[in-house]
């Protein structure tokens, strides 16, 4: 025999997998596209034992053109890098299937030799490279400091260290320092849309100031980081050291008023700028309540509006943060100041239910899920009444986790936001009563006696009033779903209104065909769109109560991906005088790119915090569904034909591609479909 | 991308019909110069015509009036011959090919391949040592050749017996294939597996032969080594087996002779005996099971599905195919073996490759994929593995042992 494998008998591990890897690649590459898959498994289970072995991911890096030349990629989305999107290389790299886990680390490589111009890509060029994977980095950033989870390593086993490796080779290639300004402005992203939950945040600025601690990193980058830290940590000088509570308390209590003011409107400031509280500031709060309603008010950052609210109701307000706020819970103190804010104590009802809040005694099963979600410090019902206080000061900030229960977020933002005291009623009926009942067109639906919702198990990584809430409205909607089965066409023309409110319009518009899935009435609808929602052609009426809507979500690469529930809030020009949409979109993060030139935008054309939105006709590209009053015409007559026909080309170039049947589009004058 | 080219086709040189669907042997002509047309059901239509494989539907059900129809249509194409890729498909490629080469003999040679009550009768008469074998109608046929071979052993009352094989006449490698020892497990046989043949169990060193077989003499011989049957083979064969290798050559020319074979591939099944006698078990007359082709091509660099292409095709010169094979043993880069994977455990969840065979040097691949019914079915024959391990090294001891140790072990827990 003529040996290649051990030669000498001197080679390492590395490279006789390396011979291996460079065998099956070769076999690969010569096999036309038909036959490829069955070459494919060999060059997949060598990448990965590569890349178990030290210096294995620097192996496949300088590999990454013959890979890609062989076909590697071919038929996946892997294929074109170019159109890739950063949030879901992630998801890949935690996949339980190793084959996927394989095809996302090697991608990744092979864009990092693109950026290090070893690999003169086709379609990618090192600019978008390195762009992609600084994104990748931030993004996935625990991977480069934490060890597996226990979750992880049950899931995936050995592979859990693998992209740990990955991640670490990635980073040392790129740099940190570009990672670090990335994160930090993504960082800043997120929290100007002001979540209600921030854990994941805070630990991860919490690892990276112990990162900045290292003296061997450099500091000239990450511009912003350091507010971000001290708003957690070292908010003022009272805490600069982060010396522990008992210290801060005893430097307090030797503060004269001026002291303590400077305290307060340092917290109050950090907080208004990041949207973050330290917890140090749930110690001040506690600490003011003997001090005057002043100091309490400069603590809390409060309007003219939130002052007056609390000393006409500083009974209501001191016992709020007596019984919710701890340094656990310090986050609700933002919640408070800006429910405060708002002036809804001045509603009859608000002032009323809150007391109901505080004095509820919680079902069994609803504490044991908030025991289960959050800990057994604070109490459940402190717990509660933190979450209640945070989604009634941030409705917007509402997110609906990893959960397929857009709808039921949805509802909660929307009352929050809306109808305070019915969200509050609401609370009290799943937290006491562990049973919501709601009526559809006169018939009860009970959430206990309902069978499944849309989520298969129930969420955990919610806030504590959607925690308790969310499972009974899934159950309920679902239900309503359930009842409509037999009518014809889409059954939220009947659920949204029943589910949501009265306000939620009965008249009803939807341009999809429940039955074929094709697009219909697309001119009609589009104009019926504006006139109903447009200042220009509804008589300058602004919107008056959020409306539900429905979007046709899609990629970056504008390819469809799901329906999804939103809510319109209002319709207005930007500072730039172009007419937009602001919606609430109970994803997490609202910031996403639609593709075709629609990336949804937070921040910077007017948006108030927790709004996304898009011109006027770009988010009518997108639409599917929405309500009017049947009672307000408007005038869609006047609509230009140019603005329906450029809408209509949004959606031909996207989710609506293959929606459309030959010669029953009714603004047929457009463009062809491509 | 740079897509492969497929290999411009010589006119000169042969035009074959492959008879029945394997991805990997149309995915090896593509890159190979003869023209070629894939014959298959067609449930494969799509999929030929979607990435222009050439294609002509048939559906193999037992041969009919309407054979000579898929012969002629062959031979307006041009077709010089007909290639089968299974066991279904030899008496068909036998049909085809009386037809394309004019030789009627060829039919009736097809047949004897595809019976095993006959081909072992065939072999007999040839003077090739063939163990005792009979067939069985019903179970109590079964019973009495069970009681008759142990009465020739010699075996009194009470002793344990050797165990009896069946086979179904006609199908491939272990399907169908039972050992039977005592007269109750006969009663656990199915109707509708009768009839089927039994033969006495040869106490031997199981192994097969691939042979290419060209103007009737053999042009590449290869020994696979069988580690345990139905769970692992690989090639080359250790140097113990390969001892063997002028005998077992001259055996195959007593086969290819007796079966009148002047072209084409034999994959016949011999056992040896501890005195070095070697008895013929079986032969079939199209690529082996067990993905045998695509290790030796791992371990020689030659495509074995091209190879079965000039060992067919009439126009192919002794020159050409002379080139073609490298040298038995010699030319190999190492020693490629693949094991059969059946879980172990009644009740899996889930596919996981144990860490001591992942970090093998050796290790190469698996093809396993995850289990869709957490309940395993009961093997009563020898049933069909889960999937195959793939492995490549140097030492063909160290690789029999490898592939014994994986028996051990579990791959769905």
């Amino acid at each position: 025999m003529k040996p290649t494998v051990d030669v000498a008998g001197g080679a390492s591990v590395l490279d006789k997998r390396l011979a291996s890897l460079d065998d099956a690649t070769r076999d690969l590459a010569r096999t036309a596209d038909f036959g490829k898959p069955t070459k494919l498994r060999r060059v997949l289970e060598q990448l990965r034992r590569v890349l178990l072995q030290p210096g294995g991911a620097a192996a496949v890096q300088a590999r990454a053109q013959e890979l890609e030349e062989a076909g590697l990629f071919l038929g996946t989305d892997w294929a074109t890098p170019e159109i890739l999107v950063p949030s879901l290389v992630g998801p890949g790299l935690h996949s339980g299937e190793a084959d996927t886990v394989v095809m996302e680390a090697t991608s990744e490589l092979r864009t990092l030799a693109v950026a290090q111009g070893d690999y003169e890509h086709p379609t990618l060029s090192p600019e978008d490279a390195r762009q992609f994977l600084s994104q990748v980095l931030a993004m996935n950033l625990e991977l480069l400091f934490t060890p597996p989870s226990e979750a992880e390593r049950t899931r995936q086993g050995r592979t859990a260290q693998l992209i740990r490796d990955l991640f670490r080779h990635v980073a040392e290639e790129v740099g940190y320092d570009v990672v670090l300004d990335k994160l930090v402005d993504e960082i800043w992203r997120i929290l100007r849309q002001r979540p209600i939950q921030v854990d994941q945040v805070t630990s991860l600025i919490t690892r990276l100031s112990i990162w900045r601690g290292d003296p061997d990193v450099d500091l000239s980058s990450g511009q912003g980081l350091d507010r971000l830290i001290t708003a957690l940590f070292g908010t003022t000088e009272a805490c600069r050291e982060d010396p522990g509570f008992d210290v801060f308390r005893s430097r307090l209590e030797a503060m004269d008023a001026g002291g303590l003011q400077y305290e307060a409107s340092g917290f109050a400031r950090a907080m208004h700028d990041t949207g973050l509280v330290s917890p140090y500031h749930a110690e001040l709060l506690q600490f003011l309540r003997h001090e005057g309603d002043y100091l309490l008010a400069e603590a809390l950052g409060l309007s003219d509006t939130g002052k007056n609210c609390l000393l006409r109701y500083s009974d209501l307000v001191h016992r709020l943060i007596e019984v919710a706020v701890t340094p656990q819970t310090a986050q609700a103190i933002y919640g408070l100041a800006l429910l405060l804010d708002r002036g809804i104590l001045h509603e009859p009802p608000i002032v009323p239910s809150l007391w109901r809040q505080i004095a509820l005694e919680l079902s069994p099963a609803a504490r044991e899920r908030l025991v289960a979600a959050f800990g057994e410090e604070p109490a459940p019902e402190a717990r509660l009444l933190a979450g209640v206080l945070s989604m009634l000061g941030l409705p917007l900030g509402v997110g609906q986790g990893d959960n397929p229960t857009c709808q039921s977020a949805r509802a909660l933002s929307m009352w929050a936001y809306n109808d305070p005291d019915y969200l509050l009623q609401m609370v009290v009926w799943a937290a006491r009563d562990d049973e919501i009942i709601m009526h559809f067109e006169g018939q009860r639906i009970s959430s206990q006696e309902s069978a499944g919702g849309v989520a298969q198990t129930l969420p955990v990584d919610l806030d504590p009033v959607s925690l308790l809430v969310v499972p009974h409205l899934d159950r309920i909607y679902a239900e309503m779903g359930r009842r409509c089965a037999d009518r014809p066409g889409d059954p939220h023309r009947w659920v949204n209104p029943e589910f949501h409110g009265w306000w939620a319009a009965r008249g009803f518009h939807i341009n999809v065909d429940v039955a074929t899935g094709n697009l219909v009435d697309l001119d009609d609808f589009l104009r019926q769109f504006h006139a109903s929602y447009h200042p220009a052609y509804n008589g300058g009426q602004p919107l008056i109560h959020p409306q539900p809507a429905g979007v046709a979500v899609t990629d970056s690469a504008a390819r469809y991906v799901g329906w999804h529930a939103i809510t319109v809030l209002r319709v207005a020009a930007d500072p730039q005088e172009v007419m937009r949409v602001y919606f609430y979109n109970p994803n997490n993060d609202s910031g996403q790119d639609w593709g075709d030139g629609l990336v949804v935008s937070t921040a910077g054309n007017g948006e108030r915090f927790g709004e996304a939105s898009l011109p006027f006709d770009q988010f009518a590209s997108r639409l599917y569904i929405f309500h009017v009053d049947p009672l307000e015409h408007g005038e869609k007559e006047k609509v230009p034909a140019g603005d329906i026909e450029r809408i209509i080309g949004y959606i031909e170039r996207s989710w609506g591609s293959d929606r459309l049947p030959g010669g029953e589009l009714q603004a047929s004058d457009g463009p062809a479909p491509a | 991308m740079p897509r492969p080219e497929s290999v411009s086709k010589d006119p000169e040189k042969g035009f074959v019909a492959l008879l029945g669907w394997s991805l990997s042997a149309v995915e090896a002509l593509d890159r190979f110069d003869r023209r070629y047309v894939v014959v298959a059901p067609d449930w494969a239509e799509e999929y030929c015509s979607e990435h222009e494989i050439p294609y002509v539907p048939w559906n193999f059900e037992r041969l009919n009036d309407r054979s000579l129809e898929i012969a002629e249509t062959l031979q307006e194409m041009g077709v010089d011959v007909a290639i089968p890729l299974f066991e279904e498909t030899v008496e068909w490629a036998g049909a085809i090919n009386s037809v394309l080469l004019e030789n009627p003999r060829l039919f009736g040679q097809a047949m004897l391949l595809r019976d095993k009550a006959l081909m072992k009768r065939r072999a007999q008469l040839g003077g090739i040592r063939v163990g005792i074998f009979e067939e069985a109608h019903d179970r109590d046929d079964v019973i009495r050749f069970l009681k008759r071979v142990n009465q020739t052993l010699l075996k009194l009352d009470g002793d344990p017996n050797d165990p009896i094989h069946l086979k179904a006449f006609d199908k491939a490698g272990c399907l169908g294939h039972r050992v039977i020892r005592t007269p109750d497990e006969v009663d656990t046989i199915p109707d509708e597996e009768f009839p089927v043949l039994m033969e006495s169990h040869l106490d031997g060193w199981e192994f097969a032969v691939e042979a290419w077989v060209h103007n009737g003499k053999i042009k590449f011989l290869n020994i696979s080594e069988y580690v345990t049957l139905g769970y692992s083979v690989f090639v080359p064969a250790t140097p113990e087996l390969e001892r063997y290798r002028p005998q077992i050559t001259a055996q195959i020319e007593k086969l290819i002779k007796t079966f009148d074979i002047e072209f084409g591939f034999v994959h016949p099944e011999y056992f040896v005996t501890s005195d070095g006698e070697m008895y013929f078990g079986e032969v079939a007359y199209r690529p082996p099971g067990f993905k045998v082709f695509e290790l030796l091509e791992r371990a020689y660099g030659f495509n074995a599905y091209q190879a079965l292409v000039l060992a067919f095709d009439p126009r192919t010169t002794e020159e050409e195919i002379d080139a073609f094979f490298p040298t038995e043993v010699e030319d190999a880069s190492g020693v490629a073996g693949c094991f059969g994977v059946y879980p172990r455990r009644r009740v899996v969840s889930e596919l996981q490759i144990p860490e001591e065979t992942e970090d093998d040097d050796y290790y190469e691949s698996h093809d396993l994929s995850a289990p869709l019914e957490e309940t395993v079915t009961k093997r009563t024959a020898f049933g069909t593995h889960w999937g195959l391990l793939y492995f490549f090294g140097d030492d063909p001891y160290r690789m029999r042992d490898l592939l014994k140790k994986q028996e051990e072990l579990d791959f769905y827990v």
